[in-house]
């Protein structure tokens, strides 16, 4: 299993421990991270310019194929993205072919033959429950952990997405194989906010802390994500959030789903980077005897 | 007359834009609006008054108000639709022509947008503050640098014409 790691913008500039437990989960299973060094997807700015988004995407798919290999694309905004390009292509061949005369110039000629797969999607369909199973020497017992698949790991359906948009429950049989409890729970496939941030932040703070007081409601005493834009709003902005909505009880430990599997596999949470989860972690960790 | 024509022609350059999604096949359900992520916060951003003020010519208006910002993007009204009118690739619509009829988008994204033409991509590497108050980044983590790809001259050209309206 190889594929080019693809970071986008948001996890090689700011979510590090999305990386960092990326690149020291994935190759215990076998799956070998080469280097990508490629731009943004466009994502952040299909309402921009929908073609220039069009155009970057197709350029990094592009790149990829030149190197002959399937993209790894962990944040769920460069996954949709890319998909996306590739379905708005194939719908639309006049437009295809303008796109492939600016990537022309750049001496890139293909794109459509590409795949791009999500770590949610590796875990669970390649790599597959068992062997995540067998690894595990420190079960998450005690751990009630709400999944939080983010908007893009499931809509839109009409391309393919890593988790179903009427039962998400990937990232819950992931939770389960690693021995937490995870269960369903009232707007599970609701949104983090994070893409309102640059027009209201204040609002956008306030979608996130909305989600966190449902799982909070719901029973759970974690949260986990595998969106580097769903962390930055469901853990690195609690404090903001708290004071922004005047409640205290906005307080949930929240993970990477890659920080989970690495400290249930063994690996050390100073190796998984949990000091950059500003969420009250480390009491829950210590309270079901992780650390 | 005169407005009929106007309002026909910049209803046919956002259906330009939208691409296979129908604005006018809406019939006002609002079950797009009944469940929006950004109505639980505005309550004046309601998506299927967008499409219906779109449909009727109204569109320099939904331009105007800047209101559209608050989309997040999660495509819950795109997914349950009866429709499948996509409002969501309505708003995403209205915002790209807001740019084109000159109306400055949110400050973050002119930003962004700057970041990725110069840099390729949205924000500059960060230092980080772990909660024992350390600062870290790709360079203390030991993580690889981040090197330019091939041909990036060439991408940035392309982007700064697509952009270019942005910037202005």
């Amino acid at each position: 299993m190889r594929y080019l790691l693809y970071l986008g913008c948001v996890i090689p500039t700011k979510q590090y421990a999305y990386e960092v437990s990326l690149r020291e989960v994935f190759p215990k299973f076998g799956v070998q991270l080469e280097e990508f060094n490629e731009r943004c997807c466009g994502f952040p700015l299909k309402s921009i310019n929908k073609k220039a988004w069009l155009y970057m995407g197709a350029r990094v798919l592009a790149r990829a194929s030149e190197l002959g290999l399937p993209i790894l694309a962990p944040c769920n905004g460069c996954h949709v993205s890319l998909w996306e390009t590739k379905h708005q292509m194939e719908e639309d061949p006049y437009l295809k072919s303008e796109i492939l005369s600016y990537l022309k110039s750049e001496g890139l000629y293909k794109f459509d033959d590409v795949d791009i797969k999500h770590p949610v999607e590796v875990l669970h369909d390649i790599i597959g429950l068992e062997k995540i199973k067998e690894k595990v020497v420190r079960p998450l017992q005690g751990l009630k952990i709400a999944s939080h698949p983010g908007c893009h790991l499931m809509r839109p359906t009409d391309i393919p997405r890593p988790e179903d948009n009427a039962n998400p429950d990937k990232i819950d049989r992931i939770l389960r194989a690693l021995g937490a409890e995870s269960y369903d729970y009232p707007d599970k496939g609701g949104c983090c906010g994070a893409t309102m941030l640059p027009f209201s932040p204040d609002n956008a703070i306030k979608v996130g802390a909305q989600k966190i007081l449902t799982m909070i409601n719901a029973g759970f005493n974690a949260a986990t994500t595998s969106c580097p834009y769903c962390m930055e709003m469901l853990d690195n902005k609690q404090d903001a959030a708290k004071t922004i909505t005047g409640n205290m009880e906005v307080s949930l430990p929240v993970f990477y789903l890659t920080q989970l599997v690495g400290l249930a596999i063994g690996i050390e949470p100073s190796k998984l980077l949990i000091n950059l989860n500003m969420s009250p972690v480390d009491e829950i960790l210590a309270e079901v005897g992780v650390v | 007359m005169t407005t009929e024509v106007f309002t026909t022609r910049i209803v046919e350059e956002l259906k330009n834009i939208i691409g296979v999604h129908k604005p006018e096949f809406c019939y006002q359900c609002a079950k797009c609006t009944s469940g929006c992520t950004a109505n639980k916060v505005f309550s004046e951003y309601r998506p299927h008054e967008f499409v219906a003020l779109a449909n009727m010519g109204y569109v320099e208006e939904i331009l105007k108000s800047g209101v559209i910002w608050a989309c997040t993007e999660c495509w819950k009204c795109g997914q349950y639709c009866p429709q499948e009118v996509a409002p969501v690739e309505v708003i995403i619509a209205l915002k790209n022509l807001s740019i084109i009829k000159g109306y400055a988008p949110p400050k973050a994204l002119v930003e962004m947008t700057k970041n990725v033409i110069e840099k390729g991509l949205i924000q500059d590497i960060n230092q980080v503050m772990t909660k024992d108050f350390e600062f870290i980044d790709r360079d203390s983590l030991g993580l690889p640098p981040l090197e330019e790809p091939p041909q990036m001259d060439k991408h940035r050209n392309i982007l700064s014409k697509f952009f270019g309206v942005v910037m202005k």
